[in-house]
C-alpha cells in the first residue's frame, strides 16, 4: 500500500503542493487528474525520489521508502526520455538488468512485453528511429521491465492511437490483477473513468476531491435531472422550476431547485416518459471541483 | 557503493554503444589507416632495389669487384653485379650496347655513357680510393691490413653528467614526446564523451529513469570507467597495428631501456588524470542541458586541460628546466608533466612520489566536489545551474 501524507514542495516563491495525501491499496489503479501545474508531476516524482519534499511523507508498505524500496518501484517520467541510439530490446535488457534482474529473466520479460505492446518485429530498431507513438511504447515497456510491485506513470497514454491505448489498458489491469498499485495521471478523463478504482483530483497543490469512481459520482449525484415529455406544448421546458442545463426536443437537463416539484410541475405539462437524476461524467466532477 | 552490479552494467553500455557507433569506428579505423601508412611508407615507397651492372677490365679488377661486392652488401636495397671483360675495346663496346652500367680500366679510367646515379657514383669513388691506397701501401712496403687496423679507433667514450648519452636523450625526448600527444588526446578525447554523455542523459531526462534506480555515484563511474576502458582499448588496437606495421616495415625503432617502466608510470598518470578531468568535465556537464550549451561550459576546464598539454610539450624541450620541475608536482598539471620528465631525464624518486600524493589528493578533491554538484544538478533541468547555487543547496 502506498501512502502519500501531507506533501508540501515550494520552488522558490511558487507553492507546487500544499499538503498532497492520498492511499493507494494493492491492486488498486489511481488515476491521478488536474489542470497543468496542478502538482501531479511533482507529486510522482517525489515518490520516485528525483526530487525532495519540503514536507509531508511518502511510505510504502508502512514503512519510509528507501533506495532498495524504490527499485522495485516503475517509473515512466512526464517527460520522456531513452537512448536513442540504443536498440529496443537492448535498451529493454539494460534498465531491467540495472533493476537488478537475471539476464533470462529479463530477456524473457522483455520479448513479452514487447509481444504485448505490438514492438516485436521493431526490436532490433535503434530508439531513434521508431515513431514517436512506438517509442512512446518502449517508454512504458521500461517502466514495466523489471515486473515492478507498484507503477507510478506520469501520463502513459498520452500520444498513443487507440489500439495502443488499449494494448497498454489490458497490461495495466493484468498488474492490477496481481496485486500491483498503479498510479497513473492523464488529462483523458473518459479513460479515467473507464480504468480507475480510484481518482484523485488535485488543483493548485491540493487535493480537492480523493475517492472511488462512485463517491465522487455520489457527491454531485442529485445534481442534475433528466426529464422526458410527450404531448407536451412547445415551450414546456421553460415552464419547470430550474435553471435549464440542455435541451433537445422532447428532453431536458436541468437542475432543480426541487426536484419534487419538477415531477409535479411536468405531470402537469404533458405525459412524463422519463424521469430521473443523471449520473454524472468524471468531465463534470473534474470541471464542478476544480472550478 | 556496495553494489557494483550497477557500475559495470553502466560501463558495459557506454563500452558496447560508443564502441560501435558510426563515428567512433570511423575514427578508429582511420587513424589506424594513418599510422600503418606512417610507419608503412617508407617501406612502400622503396620500390625495388637499385640495380647496377659494372664492367671491370685490367689491374685491381679483382679488389675493385670484392669492395664493390662488400658495398652492394652492406647497403640494403643495392643489387650489383660486375662482368669482367677481356680488353678496354670490349668493355667499350659493353657500355655502349647498354650491357653495363659502366666500366673501370686498370682503376685508373671509367668508361661512361651517360652520368651514372649519385649512388653508384659514391660507391665507386670509395673503391677506388680504397684499391688504389692499398696498392700505393703495399708499394711504399706497408701490410695494408695492419695500417687499417691501426686507423681504427675507438670513438671517444662519453660521461654524461646527466646520466644519459646523447643518443640516448635524442631517443628519450622521442619517447617523451609520444608520451604527451598520446596523454592529451586520450584524456581529452574521452572526457569530452563522459560530458556529452552526461547532457545526453540529462537533457534526454533518462537520468530520471536511472536515478530511481541506481545511485548517481555509481552512474558516474560506470561512465568514467567505461570511457576510459574505451579510450584504452582504442590505444591498444592502434598500437598493436602501429608495432605490426613496423615490424613489416623493419622500422621498429629503437627504444630506451626501461621503455616498460615509463610506459607502466604513464598508465598510472593517465588512470589519475582521466579520473580528474572526466569527474570535473561530468560535474560541468550536469550543469547543462543542452548540447549547444557544453562547450562554452567546458571552456575553463579544457583550457586548463590545454595548458597542462601546452606545458608538457615545453618540457620535453627542457626537461630539467625550473618551470617543468615545480609544475611536474602541481596537480593536474602533474598528471601530464610527470611521466614526461621521467621519460626524458632522471627524476629523483621522493619528488616522483610528492607528484603522485598531491595528484592522489587532488582527485578525491574532485570526486568529492564533482560527485555533489553531479549529484546536485543533474536532475536540475532547465536554464544552466550555477555551481555556487549547487554547492549551497541543501
Amino acid at each position: 500500500m502506498l501512502r502519500i501524507d501531507e506533501l508540501r514542495k515550494r520552488y522558490g516563491e511558487k507553492v507546487a503542493l500544499d499538503g498532497v495525501s492520498l492511499t493507494v491499496r494493492p491492486g488498486e489503479m489511481f488515476g491521478f487528474v488536474g489542470a497543468n501545474g496542478a502538482g501531479k508531476t511533482t507529486t510522482m516524482r517525489i515518490v520516485m525520489g528525483v526530487l525532495q519534499q519540503d514536507g509531508g511523507e511518502v511510505r510504502w508498505e508502512d514503512r519510509p521508502i528507501d533506495f532498495a524500496v524504490r527499485r522495485r518501484f516503475g517509473y515512466m517520467p512526464e517527460e520522456r526520455g531513452l537512448y536513442a541510439k540504443m536498440r529496443v530490446r537492448e535498451q529493454l535488457e539494460y534498465f531491467g538488468r540495472l533493476h537488478g534482474m537475471a539476464p533470462a529473466r529479463v530477456r524473457r520479460s522483455a520479448d513479452d512485453l514487447l509481444e504485448r505492446l505490438g514492438l516485436t518485429e521493431r526490436r532490433d530498431t535503434e530508439v531513434e528511429r521508431l515513431s514517436l507513438g512506438n517509442q512512446q511504447r518502449v517508454q512504458l515497456a521500461v517502466a514495466l521491465v523489471h515486473e515492478p510491485e507498484m507503477l507510478i506513470l506520469d501520463e502513459p497514454f498520452s500520444g498513443l492511437d487507440p489500439i495502443a491505448v488499449d494494448a497498454l489498458a489490458e497490461v495495466l489491469l493484468e498488474r492490477t490483477a496481481a496485486g500491483v498499485p498503479v498510479v497513473f495521471s492523464s488529462h483523458q478523463l473518459e479513460l479515467v473513468e473507464r480504468l480507475c478504482d480510484s481518482v484523485g483530483i488535485i488543483a493548485s497543490g491540493r487535493m480537492v476531491a480523493v475517492g472511488t469512481v462512485a463517491e465522487l459520482r455520489g457527491r454531485e449525484r442529485h445534481k442534475r435531472l433528466r426529464v422526458v415529455l410527450s404531448d407536451a406544448e412547445p415551450g414546456w421546458a421553460d415552464r419547470l422550476p430550474g435553471t435549464i442545463v440542455a435541451k433537445d426536443g422532447d428532453e431536458v437537463i436541468l437542475e432543480p431547485a426541487d426536484d419534487q416539484e419538477v415531477l409535479r410541475q411536468a405531470m402537469r405539462l404533458g405525459r412524463v416518459e422519463q424521469f430521473g437524476w443523471v449520473e454524472p461524467k468524471l468531465t463534470e466532477i473534474f470541471r464542478e471541483v476544480v472550478a | 557503493m556496495k553494489d557494483l552490479g550497477p557500475v559495470w552494467l553502466t560501463a558495459r553500455r557506454e563500452i558496447t554503444v560508443r564502441g560501435r557507433s558510426k563515428a567512433f569506428i570511423i575514427g578508429l579505423a582511420v587513424t589506424i589507416l594513418l599510422v600503418v601508412v606512417a610507419v608503412g611508407l617508407p617501406r612502400l615507397l622503396a620500390g625495388a632495389p637499385d640495380r647496377y651492372t659494372v664492367g671491370l677490365v685490367g689491374a685491381q679488377s679483382d679488389r675493385l669487384a670484392a669492395v664493390l661486392g662488400a658495398q652492394a652488401e652492406a647497403a640494403e636495397d643495392t643489387e650489383l653485379t660486375v662482368v669482367n671483360y677481356e680488353d678496354e675495346a670490349a668493355a667499350r663496346a659493353g657500355v655502349e650496347a647498354g650491357d653495363v652500367d659502366l666500366a673501370v680500366v686498370d682503376n685508373a679510367r671509367v668508361i661512361l655513357a651517360e652520368t651514372p646515379d649519385a649512388n653508384l657514383r659514391t660507391m665507386l669513388a670509395t673503391a677506388h680510393q680504397v684499391v688504389a691506397t692499398e696498392e700505393r701501401l703495399r708499394a711504399a712496403g706497408l701490410d695494408p691490413n695492419a695500417v687499417q687496423q691501426a686507423m681504427q679507433v675507438e670513438p671517444l667514450a662519453e660521461v654524461s653528467l646527466t646520466g644519459t648519452s646523447g643518443k640516448e636523450a635524442g631517443l628519450r625526448r622521442m619517447l617523451a614526446m609520444a608520451i604527451v600527444i598520446l596523454l592529451f588526446v586520450l584524456i581529452i578525447q574521452a572526457c569530452t564523451m563522459v560530458a556529452m554523455g552526461v547532457v545526453e542523459e540529462k537533457g534526454s531526462r533518462i537520468v530520471e529513469i536511472l536515478l530511481a534506480t541506481i545511485r548517481p555515484a555509481q552512474l558516474l563511474a560506470g561512465k568514467v570507467v567505461g570511457l576510459g576502458v574505451l579510450g584504452l582499448l582504442q590505444v591498444a588496437v592502434i598500437a598493436i597495428a602501429g608495432y605490426t606495421a613496423a615490424q613489416f616495415s623493419g622500422m621498429l625503432p629503437e627504444l630506451p631501456e626501461d621503455t616498460g617502466g615509463v610506459l607502466a608510470l604513464t598508465l598510472a598518470w593517465f588512470l589519475l588524470g582521466y579520473a580528474f578531468y572526466a569527474v570535473l568535465y561530468a560535474a560541468i556537464a550536469s550543469l547543462v542541458s543542452r548540447q549547444e550549451e557544453l562547450q562554452s561550459a567546458l571552456t575553463p576546464a579544457t583550457l586548463l586541460l590545454m595548458g597542462g598539454y601546452f606545458v608538457a610539450i615545453y618540457s620535453v624541450m627542457e626537461p630539467a628546466g625550473t618551470v617543468t620541475r615545480v609544475l611536474s608536482v602541481v596537480p593536474p598539471f602533474s598528471a601530464m608533466i610527470m611521466p614526461v620528465r621521467a621519460a626524458g631525464d632522471e627524476v629523483p624518486a621522493w619528488e616522483i612520489g610528492l607528484a603522485f600524493g598531491l595528484m592522489l589528493l587532488a582527485v578525491l578533491l574532485v570526486l568529492w566536489l564533482g560527485g555533489r554538484v553531479y549529484e546536485r544538478a543533474v536532475l536540475r533541468t532547465g536554464a544552466r545551474v550555477r555551481i555556487a547555487e549547487v554547492l549551497r543547496a541543501r
